[in-house]
């Protein structure tokens, strides 16, 4: 794995511009996809890209995370997805959404093969229970994060209302999150600001 | 295939992160194919949430318990697919689209909804377990607090809150 090469002035590494080898956005990767959880995965790629690498310029990689944003798919992921297609096109882009899975599917291949087989051993029953409390957190604090975050208009909680409100009665999630996104398009334009 | 399909259909559309999945794997996954019991579904998530890596690394499970192994690499694949395109043809068209109003309005139209399904599937899981007894109903309000009021790092408060239970239980 390559270190972090001893460029005295980032700015200079920019204007020079080598290739970034595949091999050490591999590496990177990896790490990225080893040690950080869910979105701590957008500190740790950060970090490395920008901060110790200077593979890109913060400027950048906040347009790599607004598009993120704007996309479906894990935030992280469309960020490294986004980093790999910069420095390197297609191939760039496909080493690292590889190698950021890597670490994660095979911690997680080893989990389920332990869980299917184990999962029913009378002992684990409370720690399920307990982390089945835990999920239910999770996903409310997700919800107050994203709630928080864009229930910002009447329109916006109407259309969570309504939303909700089909939900109960059993209407399809994808049906639903495409419907309330097709209503957005057509009246939640944003007001044109000065400065985009 | 079937697999490959489903997760594909997913993929597309976890607009704002990897708890979105919840609803949708809940809908095709437990609902409609019954590859998964309720309770395997949960424990799948518990799972994602303590494997570094994206959330979506459930699918591995889901796919695992399907097919074995080929059905976890053909489900991990499938459902991070959808955003890979996008993302690399979208990088092309940043700025482009940046400047799309009606992209954004999609997304200020998308995310309240998202909110209504998280809403939703924080819900049925909890219908599931925690409203038969007050002590796990309990436990998840703590854990929302600390997540919430005081920011503790996901990964702690799911291995705290299994512990918790594991007590709870003895």
């Amino acid at each position: 794995m390559s270190r972090h090469e001893d460029e005295p002035d980032a700015a200079a590494a920019m204007a020079r511009r080598q290739p970034v080898r595949l091999r050490s956005l591999a590496g990177v990767m990896l790490k990225v996809g080893a040690t950080g959880f869910g979105m701590g995965m957008v500190g740790v790629l950060q970090q490395e890209a920008v901060t110790r690498r200077a593979w890109l310029r913060q400027e950048e990689f906040a347009d790599g995370l607004a598009l993120a944003n704007l996309l479906p798919g894990p935030i992280a992921v469309d960020a490294a997805v986004y980093v790999g297609y910069k420095l390197r096109g297609w191939a760039g882009a496909t080493v690292c959404l590889l190698a950021l899975l890597i670490p994660a599917f095979a911690i997680m291949l080893g989990l389920s093969i332990a869980y299917l087989r184990y999962g029913q051993v009378p002992q684990l029953h409370g720690v399920f229970r307990g982390l089945n409390a835990a999920v239910v957190a999770l996903v409310l604090a997700v919800a107050y994060r994203v709630g928080k975050s864009t229930l910002k208009s009447a329109p916006q909680v109407a259309l969570a209302a309504m939303a909700l409100g089909a939900a109960l009665l059993h209407a399809d999630p994808m049906t639903l999150v495409l419907a309330c996104g097709v209503i957005g398009a057509l009246l939640l334009i944003p007001r044109p600001k000065v400065t985009p | 295939m079937r697999l490959l399909l489903v997760f594909a259909k997913i993929g597309a559309v976890v607009f704002g992160g990897g708890f979105v999945m919840i609803p949708f794997i809940q809908r095709e996954v437990v609902q409609h194919y019954g590859w998964l019991t309720q309770q395997q579904f949960v424990d799948a998530i518990a799972l994602g949430q303590i494997t570094p890596g994206p959330i979506l690394i459930s699918a591995t499970f889901v796919g695992y318990k399907v097919q074995g192994m080929a059905g976890a690499v053909v489900a991990t694949l499938a459902v991070f697919l959808p955003s890979f395109l996008m993302t690399v043809v979208a990088a092309r068209h940043l700025p482009r689209l940046r400047r799309n109003p009606r992209a954004a309005g999609f997304l200020r139209g998308v995310l309240p909804a998202v909110v209504a399904m998280l809403v939703m599937a924080a819900l049925t899981i909890g219908r599931a377990t925690l409203w038969f007894d007050w002590r796990l109903l309990l436990l998840a309000c703590a854990a929302l607090a600390l997540l919430v009021r005081w920011k503790v790092d996901a990964v702690y408060v799911v291995i705290g809150a299994g512990l918790a239970g594991f007590l709870l239980e003895h």
